[in-house]
C-alpha cells in the first residue's frame, strides 16, 4: 500500500466533514425528539412547576381574581405569559382554583359581571355563562365546565400549576 | 385572535362568532416626531394585544394600519375607509380603531374610534407602568363590551 492512497483527497475530506456536521446537526434535532418520545417522566417534571399566587388566608368564599405569571418558552423565546385564575373555598373549606379561559373560544370570563344572572361566571364575547364550581350553564355557548388548576398549599401560600379540564385535576 | 396561522384556522371553522375587526392606527415618521410616534403606536399594541387576549373568541386583531406623518389627512381617512369597507364587507359586524393620534375624527369613518390618552411610559417606573396599562386595559374592555351590547 502506497502512501498515495491513503491520502484523504480534498473531496473525500469534504465528504468526510459534511458528513459530521450533518450528523450533528440531525442528533441536535432528534435527540429532544427521542427524549420525550422515551422518557415521559422527563415531559411530567415540566409540566408540574408552580408558581406562588396568593395567601390562603386572602382566599374567601367569593370567587376573587389572582393574576399570575408562568414562564413559557416556544421555538423561539421564552416569555412570561400572564395568567389569572378565580379562586375561592367551597362550603366544606376546599380551594377551588377555576381557570377564567371561556370553554367557548378563548375569552376571559368574569365572576357576576350580568346582573340578570348574578353569582355565575359570565363571558362577554358570547355570554357564555358557568356556575360557581366552573359548571357550562347549558343552553349558553360553552359545552364544557372551566379548568381547574392543579394546586398545592405550602407555608400558607397557594400555589398553582397546570389548569385541566375537570376530572382531571 | 391573533394574525397568525394557527388563529387563523379556528377563524376558518368560527366565522359567525368573530364579529369584530380590532384596527390599531399607528402613525410612522422618521423625521424629529419620530419618537413621539413611536411611543404612541407602542402603546396602542401593548393595549391592543392585552384587549384581544382577553376577547380572542370574538375580536380578531389585525395588523396594524399605518400612514406616514406626510400623508395627508384626507388620503388617510379615505384609505381607511376602503378597509374598513372591504372588512365589513368579509363579515365584520364592527370595526374598532384604537390610536394615540388626535388627529383621527370618528364622524369621518365608518368604524368605533377608541383614543388613547398619551401615557409617558417610559417615564415610569415599572410597577406604575404595569397599573397604567391594567387601567387602560380595563377601561377599553368595559368600553368594547358596552358596544357590543
Ligand atoms: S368565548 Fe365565551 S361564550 Fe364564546
Amino acid at each position: 500500500m502506497s502512501e498515495k492512497k491513503h491520502r484523504v483527497s480534498r473531496r473525500q475530506f469534504l465528504n468526510y466533514t459534511l458528513t459530521g456536521v450533518g450528523g450533528f446537526m440531525a442528533a441536535g434535532i432528534l435527540m429532544p425528539m427521542v427524549r420525550f418520545a422515551l422518557d415521559p417522566i422527563l415531559r411530567e417534571e415540566e409540566a408540574t412547576e408552580m408558581v406562588a399566587v396568593a395567601q390562603v388566608k386572602d382566599i374567601t368564599t367569593e370567587p376573587q381574581r389572582f393574576d399570575f405569571k408562568v414562564k413559557v418558552k416556544d421555538a423561539w423565546y421564552e416569555a412570561d405569559e400572564p395568567k389569572s385564575a378565580w379562586v375561592y373555598k367551597d362550603e366544606k373549606g376546599n380551594i377551588i382554583a377555576l381557570s377564567p379561559i371561556c370553554k367557548h373560544l378563548g375569552c376571559t370570563v368574569n365572576w357576576n359581571a350580568d346582573e340578570s344572572h348574578p353569582n355565575q361566571f359570565f363571558c362577554p364575547c358570547h355570554y357564555g355563562r358557568y356556575t360557581k364550581d366552573g359548571t357550562n350553564v347549558p343552553g349558553t355557548p360553552p359545552l364544557a365546565p372551566l379548568d381547574r388548576y392543579e394546586y398545592k398549599v405550602k407555608d400558607g401560600k397557594l400555589y398553582l400549576g397546570k389548569a385541566k379540564p375537570r376530572g382531571e385535576a | 385572535m391573533k394574525w397568525t396561522v394557527s388563529d387563523v384556522d379556528m377563524y376558518e371553522k368560527e366565522k359567525q362568532y368573530i364579529d369584530t375587526a380590532l384596527l390599531p392606527l399607528v402613525q410612522l415618521t422618521l423625521s424629529n416626531a419620530t419618537k413621539t410616534a413611536v411611543a404612541g403606536g407602542e402603546l396602542v399594541q401593548l393595549l391592543a394585544s392585552e384587549v384581544e387576549r382577553q376577547l380572542k373568541g370574538r375580536l380578531f386583531l389585525l395588523p396594524p394600519f399605518t400612514y406616514f406623518l406626510t400623508e395627508t389627512k384626507e388620503e388617510c381617512v379615505k384609505r381607511l375607509n376602503v378597509w374598513t369597507d372591504e372588512l365589513k364587507k368579509s363579515g365584520m359586524a364592527h370595526v374598532f380603531y384604537l390610536t394615540s393620534d388626535r388627529m383621527w375624527n370618528e364622524t369621518e369613518l365608518g368604524g368605533k374610534l377608541f383614543v388613547l390618552p398619551s401615557i409617558p411610559l417610559e417615564h415610569m417606573d415599572e410597577v406604575y407602568q404595569q397599573q397604567m396599562v391594567r387601567e387602560q386595559t380595563s377601561k377599553l374592555l368595559s368600553s368594547f363590551i358596552s358596544h357590543w351590547t
